[in-house]
């Protein structure tokens, strides 16, 4: 605790004469820009600004980026449609349709995850949300859409490849190397179909669920 | 036979009790003690005890807070559907009282209008208004204010489904009367009708002036918001508790993290539940910076607007490297979202207090810099002495908080007067200045800056190297997730604060911490389920926007637009 200070005293209430005279004032600030340019010219490496497409960000391991689902070491995808990401999401951007994996240990897998970009907020609750470690998110933002069906994500789009390379690395994401947390063991090695052959399946007979905007602009009566 | 007792009162409530006995509203009010005192009033005398609230001498509550409207539709047991919750300050007496006006009324509640006691109610009112369909009789100019005028009924009712649109279309934008007519003084050619915004870039947002103009005097002006308005008390009644996060990061965009520390706070008191010193110590640290950014921005938007645009990118910089230190927290740089209810989402990374000690290295050589181009500066002195005058009584008549408040020489700091976390173990000063003019609200925010690295400098050398930075209650907290991922018991607890959200006692509470911008509230009320049933934040910079029409009365344009700039005037949180 201290105490109140008045902070109109710290300055001189009249300027003074070379104050009030424009020119030694300029040559002052001058100073300081100078000082500045000459700073970052000789450090023109550590600028503060960067030329974005060309030179990019280096972000966190913690990045809260682009979702990726995680799949086990058969290339199956982790995620047991368990519905919490999608009740966590305080954005409802998550639509997931469940169906029964022809492995036992597997039980359930999304026959559709698909995450709406476009709604989406980046804020990592579907990612704590996760009991299956299944969702991380990566360090990729560079997302642009030309319409709004392309900003939907399915499957096919989020699910990491297995043995290729993350775009961007690994953002945020349930624990770190060497934060004392135990990665979650894989149930079985044993190959499986990959999760995206149901919904192929479901394209072919023409059964695909559709991607359903929420909250329908009903119009109520008596408006314009 | 013994009859049953009312419970103690306590200090507070006892002592208004007492004054309220002697005076003519005895038996008219009823006290009890909530987390801070409350009174209850029907609206036949509700401005009777707001004169007696304001001017008895041992109350002089003479700061008017908030207005949270509350519809108890789905809250059974109350006696009446509408209610009005005032919040109030004791600037004397350094405390809080809450007054409920209880409306019988449920058709058309009706309650008059306190502007004339505290004329800060007026946005608040119309607000209340808007959103509730509140009838304040005696209010000079009720109209909707965050909704447009095309918009059908009141969207915080508890009967109002939110997926309804309105559509708005030019013809029902409306203009106040005295717009219309530009030719009051006939003879005077000049007179003219201005219009600024809602786009113009010194409105920094959206924000929509409409003066009028006497050559370069504004003769009369009137501000219209709403362009911004995100329904985000109404959102957050169909969340649950912790999913309000999010969105309190985009009330006050600029130092979101103080958003959120001071909503987790409210739920936390709810739930009476202790987060660790080290949780404790990120979010103050946090929340410094936070601030510092805020008033980077503010700063540096306002000397861009009087044409010194070096001094933007010195006060960017500092706020690009304190970006840097949130994104490596919890991974995005504006929208943070790191604290969750019970502590934090995650713990900081093993550099955090290098990377603290390094910026606390760099960010005062900036405001060094800023101070030597400009605070001695002929040009900006002449711009912003003088200008934009709010004196004492007016601040406080008006309802300012935060450096508005302090820079018009009142010393009223929520980190000082009711000091939350760990700030009374901290040396520091409350800045303030008495002249209350532009020039006067940039010296408090740089001597701010100052003390809130002097602050972060004090927390660093407290904070402990280890520990846990959340609370270890899991009804709470989400349990660590190799215990979710291999105990049975752990993954029960995790589905159901993930599933059902946290379940909060039922009752209301008000807490208030130090914003940016002033006092940041958050009234919320819980009726047992997983979110709140009522949560209305007090945005610091609603009062400064609903008096800026005042303020620039009489002055020129040029003035006007370097006042707003000094308002620190943030749309997100000023329309919610």
């Amino acid at each position: 605790m201290s105490g109140v200070i008045d902070v109109s005293a710290r300055v001189p209430k009249k300027l003074s004469l070379s104050q009030r005279l424009y020119l030694p004032e300029i040559l002052g600030g001058m100073a300081v820009t100078m000082r500045h340019f000459l700073k970052n010219l000789i450090r023109i490496r550590n600028l503060p600004t960067i030329l974005y497409p060309e030179r990019k960000r280096n972000y966190s391991d913690r990045f809260r980026g682009k979702h990726i689902l995680k799949t086990r070491e058969d290339g199956t995808l982790k995620c047991v449609a368990c519905y919490m990401c999608a009740q966590a999401c305080p954005a409802e951007c998550i639509s997931i349709v469940a169906g029964e994996h022809p492995k036992i240990s597997y039980e359930k897998y999304p026959v559709v995850f698909d995450i709406d970009m476009l709604r989406c907020v980046f804020c990592g609750f579907c990612v704590d949300a996760c009991p299956k470690d299944a969702i991380w998110m990566t360090r990729d933002y560079e997302m642009a859409f030309f319409n709004r069906e392309e900003a939907v994500f399915g499957i096919d789009r989020l699910r990491e490849e297995p043995g290729s390379q993350v775009k961007d690395g690994y953002g945020y994401r349930p624990y770190y190397p060497g934060d004392g947390t135990v990665p979650p063991a894989d149930a079985s090695s044993e190959p499986v179909p990959p999760g995206d052959g149901e919904r192929a399946r479901m394209r072919i007979h023409g059964n695909l669920p559709a991607y359903r905007p929420s909250a329908p602009g009903v119009r109520p009566g008596g408006a314009p | 036979m013994s009859t049953v007792l009312p419970p103690a009162l306590s200090t507070a409530s006892e002592k208004i009790r007492a004054r309220l006995e002697q005076s003519p509203l005895a038996g008219k009010v009823e006290i009890r003690d909530l987390d801070i005192p409350t009174l209850e009033v029907f609206p036949e005398n509700w401005i009777d005890l707001a004169r007696f609230l304001r001017d008895d001498f041992q109350c002089r509550y003479d700061l008017y807070l908030d207005l949270a409207g509350v519809d108890n539709l789905r809250r059974p047991g109350r006696k009446t559907r509408f209610e009005a919750v005032v919040h109030l300050h004791s600037l004397e007496n350094n405390d809080h009282i809450r007054v409920k006006v209880l409306m019988p009324d449920a058709e058309s509640p009706t309650l008059p209008s306190a502007i004339e006691v505290w004329p800060a109610a007026n946005w608040f009112e119309r607000e209340a208004f808007d959103l509730f369909g509140f009838q304040f009789t005696g209010h000079p100019n009720l109209r909707r204010l965050l909704c447009h005028d095309a918009f059908v009924g009141h969207a915080l009712r508890k009967d109002y489904s939110p997926g309804q649109r309105w559509f708005f279309t030019e013809e029902d934008l409306r203009w106040p009367d005295w717009a219309k007519d530009t030719n009051v003084r006939a003879g005077h050619f000049e007179t003219q009708t201005l219009s600024i915004g809602p786009s113009h870039p010194a409105t920094h947002g959206i924000v929509h002036l409409i003066a009028r103009m006497d050559g370069e005097r504004i003769a009369r002006a009137e501000t219209q918001i709403g362009y911004m308005h995100r329904c985000f008390e109404k959102m957050s009644e169909t969340h649950t508790w912790n999913q309000v996060i999010p969105y309190t990061d985009r009330l006050n965009y600029v130092s979101a993290m103080i958003n959120g520390v001071g909503y987790v706070r409210t739920v936390e008191k709810m739930l009476g539940i202790e987060i660790p010193k080290r949780g404790v110590l990120i979010r103050t640290i946090l929340s410094e910076f936070s601030r510092i950014m805020d008033h980077c921005v503010n700063i540096g938007a306002n000397l861009v607007d009087m044409g010194a645009l070096t001094n933007f990118w010195y006060l960017f910089q500092n706020r690009e490297n304190i970006y840097g230190l949130l994104e490596a927290c919890c991974g995005a740089r504006l929208t943070v979202s790191y604290v969750r209810i019970g502590g934090l989402a995650i713990d900081v990374p093993s550099d955090f207090v290098p990377r603290c000690r390094s910026l606390l290295e760099s960010i005062p050589t900036f405001i060094d810099d800023v101070e030597k181009l400009v605070t001695n500066n002929r040009i900006l002195r002449n711009r912003f002495e003088g200008t934009g005058v709010v004196t004492r009584e007016q601040a406080i008549a008006w309802g300012l908080t935060g450096p508005m408040l302090r820079a018009s020489g009142v010393a009223y700091d929520v980190r000082r007067s009711r000091p939350y976390d760990l700030y009374d173990q901290f040396d520091w000063d409350v800045a303030i200045a008495p002249d209350g003019d532009n020039f006067a609200r940039y010296l408090v925010r740089i001597e701010e800056m100052r003390q809130s690295l002097k602050i972060i400098r004090q927390a660093l050398d407290v904070f402990p190297q280890s520990g846990p930075v959340n609370s270890d209650d899991w009804h709470v907290v989400l349990p660590p997730k190799d215990a979710v991922y291999h105990d049975m018991e752990s993954l029960i607890y995790h589905f159901k604060i993930v599933m059902e959200g946290i379940r909060v006692p039922k009752g209301e509470r008000y807490e208030w911490i130090e914003g940016a911008n002033g006092e940041l509230g958050f009234y919320a009320v819980a009726e047992g389920g997983g979110g709140p049933y009522r949560l209305k934040p007090r945005p610091p910079c609603f009062p400064a926007m609903a008096c800026f029409e005042k303020i620039i009365e009489g002055g020129s344009i040029s003035d006007a637009v370097a006042t707003l700039g000094s308002l620190n005037i943030i749309a997100g949180e000023l329309e919610r």
